[in-house]
C-alpha cells in the first residue's frame, strides 16, 4: 500500500483541510513515528490537503480563516518534519516568495489572501506584514535567497513607494535576482507594465497562477 | 455618549490581543456560531429579500457580535469592549437626519425606510479612483451639472504638478487641499457653490484631513470617510481624523467595507459584521452617516449576487432597527463607455434604493481607472428615483434579470469603458453623442423592463 493510500495520511489530510492543528500535529507525529518517509508525507498527504484547501476558497465554500487554520495546521505538522528533511526540502517547494503590503498602505487582507493562496499552492512565504519599509522587502529576499517579491498596494499614493523598491533594487544591482509581482486595488495591469515588473495578478487566483508561470520561466532559464 | 478621551483611555486598558487571535479566535468564532443561531442564510434567488423576520435576525446576531468582540486597536493591540447600554445610547443618540451642504445646495440627508416613497439622495462621482490632475476639474464639473446629483463624493489626485502624491508625506496634505480647490471651484463653475462633499479622497490618512479644515477646504456642512479597517479595527490614525474633523465641527462618515471570503467569512458574517461595525462606528467615530462597501474578494464590485444580497439585508436590518443614515456604494467593474455598465447600474441602484440605502457612485472600473463621467450617474440618479415606486418582490426580479446580463461573463472579464476625456469634450463639457446614444439605447431597456424612468 502507498503512503497516500493509507488511513494515517488520510487522516493527516483531513485534519490540515479542517485546520485541527493538535490532530494534524499528533497524526504526523504518528506517522513519522511508525517510519513513514517524511518527504513523502509532505508530498502525498500535506501538500494535496493545502490544494485542496486553496481549491475551496477559490470557490468560496470555506472563507479566509480556514485558510489560515489549515495553513497553522500544516506548519504544525512542518516543525516535526522539517528537520528530517533539510536536504530534500527545496524539492518540496515551489519557490520562495517575500510578500507585503507597500510602505504607506496598512490595507493587508487582500496580501494576506494571497499570500496563503500562494502556501495552499506550495510556495515558502515570507510575509512581511503591513506598510512594510522599501528596504525591508529586499532585504528578506537576499535573506532567503527569494525568487519573487511580491507588493500589494491598495492606496494609490502607496504606489509610488512600489517604485522605489525597483528603483532601489536596480541601484543595488538586483533587479535581476528577483521576479517581482504586483497586485492591490490601486495596481493596473498597464502600471504594472510601466514599472517594469514581471508580474501582476488581478486578484489571488491570479496572483498564484502567475508566480507559478514565473517559476517555470526560472527553471526554464536554468 | 463616550467622549473621545473616554475612547482612547479605553483603547489603552482593554484587554491586550495578538490580532491575528482576535481575527480568528474572537471575531470568526463568534460569526460561526452566530450564522447557527440564527440560521442567516445567503440565498442567491432572493437579492432582494421580502423577509423581515431575516433582516432582524441579521440585527440581533450584528448586535451580539458588536458585544462579543469589541472593536481592535492596531496600535495599541488592544480590544475596546462596549456594553449593552453603551451601545444602546449609541442607537439612540445617532441622527435621523442631517442637513447637508449649505444655502441653496443644501440637502436634507434622512434614514430611509425599506420601500420608502421619498426622493433618495443622489451622491455622485467616480470615487475611490486617482483621477489625473489635467481633467481633475472638467470631470467634476460633469457631475456637479447634473441637476439630479446632490452630493460629491470624487476620486484623489494621484499627481499634483506631476509630484506623485505618497502616503504621509507633505504632498499627501497638497494634494488633499488641490483636490478641494478643483472641486470648490468645479462647484461654483456649476452654480452650486453649496452643494455637499464627501471628500477628500487625497487624504489617506489624517495629514491631508488637517491640512483641509477650514471653510477654504472642507466645510462643516461637508464630510469626509473613516475607515473601519478589515475588521472591526481602527488605528490612531483614524481616531485623529475622526476626533479633529469631529471638534472642528464637521460631519463623520464611517466607511465600512469587508471583504466577502475574508475575516467575516461569507455573505451571511459579512452581513453581520455590518452591523457591529456600523453600531460601534457610531461610538468611536461618532458617525453621522454610514456607508455600505461589500468587496468581494475576486470580482470586488458591489454588483455582484453577494455584495447586492448584502447590500439588501443590511439596509433592510438598519432600516427596520435603527435610524442610521445609509449610502449603499455602486461600484461596477464595467467602465463608462460600455453598455454593460448600464446592467450592473440598475440592479445595484434598485436594491440600494428598495432596501433602505441612499445610492452612492458610479465608481466604474471598481475604482481603478478615470473611466468615468457624470453621465452614468444621471442614469443611476434616474433608476434611483424609479426605485421608489418599487416593491420589494419586484425589484428583486429586475434585479435578477439584469444580473444575468452581466454576471459572470462581464465582471469576470469586464468592458472597462474609456477615460473621460473620450467620453467628454472637455471643452464644453457636454457627453460625446455615442457616449450619449448608448445612455438612451440604455434608458430604454430600463423602461421595456417596467423600470418608470421619468
Amino acid at each position: 500500500m502507498s503512503i497516500s493510500e493509507s488511513n494515517l495520511c488520510k487522516e493527516l489530510h483531513d485534519a490540515i483541510v479542517s485546520g485541527d492543528v493538535e490532530r494534524a500535529e499528533s497524526k504526523a507525529k504518528e506517522m513519522l513515528n511508525k517510519g513513514f518517509d517524511p518527504y513523502n508525507i509532505v508530498k502525498n498527504c500535506m501538500t494535496p490537503a493545502m490544494k485542496l484547501v486553496g481549491d475551496m476558497f477559490s470557490k468560496m465554500e470555506i472563507f479566509l480563516p480556514e485558510v489560515m487554520m489549515a495553513a497553522d495546521a500544516f506548519q504544525a505538522c512542518m516543525k516535526h518534519i522539517e528537520p528530517k528533511i533539510l536536504s530534500r526540502k527545496a524539492e518540496l517547494i515551489v519557490g520562495k516568495v517575500v510578500i507585503g503590503t507597500i510602505q504607506g498602505d496598512i490595507h493587508d487582507l487582500g496580501k494576506n489572501i494571497v499570500a496563503l493562496m500562494l502556501r495552499a499552492n506550495g510556495f515558502e512565504v515570507y510575509d512581511l506584514g503591513r506598510d512594510v519599509p522599501v528596504g525591508e522587502f529586499i532585504k528578506k529576499a537576499q535573506e532567503v535567497n527569494a525568487d519573487i517579491i511580491a507588493i500589494s498596494a491598495l492606496l494609490s499614493t502607496a504606489l509610488p513607494y512600489v517604485k522605489e523598491v525597483i528603483k532601489l533594487l536596480k541601484d543595488l544591482g538586483l533587479r535581476d535576482k528577483f521576479f517581482v509581482m504586483v497586485g492591490g486595488g490601486a495596481v493596473t495591469k498597464e502600471w504594472a507594465q510601466e514599472i517594469g515588473v514581471e508580474g501582476y495578478g488581478e486578484n489571488a487566483d491570479e496572483a498564484v497562477k502567475v508566480a507559478l508561470e514565473l517559476m517555470k520561466k526560472k527553471k526554464m532559464k536554468k | 455618549m463616550f467622549s473621545f478621551i473616554d475612547i482612547l483611555k479605553r483603547f489603552e486598558e482593554g484587554p491586550y490581543m495578538e490580532e491575528k487571535d482576535f481575527d480568528i479566535k474572537i471575531v470568526y468564532k463568534n460569526i460561526k456560531r452566530l450564522i447557527k443561531e440564527y440560521d442567516i442564510k445567503y440565498n442567491p434567488e432572493e437579492i432582494i429579500t421580502v423577509d423581515n423576520s431575516l433582516a432582524d435576525d441579521v440585527f440581533k446576531a450584528g448586535f451580539e457580535l458588536a458585544l462579543e468582540t469589541g472593536i481592535y486597536c492596531l496600535d495599541t493591540k488592544r480590544v475596546l469592549k462596549f456594553t449593552e447600554e453603551e451601545i444602546k445610547e449609541g442607537l439612540k443618540t445617532a441622527p435621523a437626519q442631517i442637513i447637508i451642504g449649505e444655502g441653496r445646495d443644501s440637502r436634507v440627508l434622512y434614514a430611509r425606510k425599506i420601500e420608502d416613497s421619498r426622493a433618495p439622495i443622489i451622491m455622485g462621482g467616480q470615487a475611490g479612483a486617482p483621477i489625473p490632475e489635467e481633467f481633475y476639474y472638467q470631470m467634476a464639473i460633469s457631475y456637479m451639472q447634473e441637476p439630479i446629483i446632490d452630493a460629491i463624493n470624487h476620486g484623489g489626485l494621484a499627481k499634483v504638478k506631476g509630484l506623485e502624491v505618497k502616503t504621509r508625506s507633505p504632498a499627501e496634505a497638497i494634494a488633499t487641499m488641490m483636490e478641494l480647490r478643483y472641486l470648490r471651484e468645479a462647484a461654483r463653475a456649476s452654480g452650486r457653490p453649496g452643494i455637499h462633499l464627501l471628500a477628500a479622497e487625497s487624504s489617506v490618512t489624517c495629514i491631508g484631513d488637517l491640512a483641509a479644515q477650514s471653510e477654504e477646504f472642507l466645510r462643516k456642512s461637508d464630510a469626509h470617510l473613516i475607515p473601519i479597517l478589515n475588521e472591526v479595527k481602527t488605528d490612531y490614525d483614524r481616531l485623529t481624523k475622526a476626533i479633529t474633523f469631529k471638534i472642528y465641527g464637521g460631519i463623520n462618515v464611517a466607511l465600512v467595507d469587508p471583504i466577502i471570503g475574508g475575516y467575516f467569512g461569507g455573505p451571511e458574517g459579512v452581513a453581520i459584521g455590518f452591523i457591529a461595525s456600523y453600531l460601534m462606528s457610531r461610538i468611536i467615530y461618532q458617525a453621522d452617516y454610514y456607508i455600505i462597501h461589500p468587496i468581494h474578494f475576486k470580482y470586488v464590485s458591489t454588483s455582484v449576487p453577494e455584495g447586492m444580497w448584502i447590500l439588501n439585508i443590511v439596509g433592510q436590518a438598519m432600516a427596520r432597527n435603527t435610524n442610521f443614515i445609509l449610502m449603499g456604494d455602486v461600484w461596477t467593474s464595467n467602465g463608462a463607455g460600455s453598455y454593460e455598465i448600464f446592467w450592473e447600474i440598475i440592479a445595484n441602484t434598485i436594491t440600494n434604493v428598495v432596501t433602505g440605502s441612499h445610492p452612492l457612485g458610479v465608481s466604474a472600473t471598481n475604482g481603478k481607472y478615470p473611466h468615468a463621467s457624470g453621465l452614468e450617474t444621471r442614469f443611476m440618479g434616474e433608476v434611483a428615483h424609479a426605485s421608489t415606486k418599487l416593491k420589494r418582490s419586484d425589484a428583486n426580479e429586475i434585479v435578477k434579470t439584469f444580473l444575468r446580463k452581466y454576471h459572470p461573463k462581464r465582471t469576470e472579464k469586464p468592458n472597462i469603458g474609456k477615460v473621460f476625456p473620450e467620453l467628454y469634450d472637455v471643452e464644453t463639457i457636454k457627453p460625446k453623442e455615442w457616449w450619449l446614444k448608448l445612455y438612451e439605447k440604455a434608458k430604454k431597456e430600463a423602461i421595456d423592463h417596467g423600470i418608470k424612468l421619468e
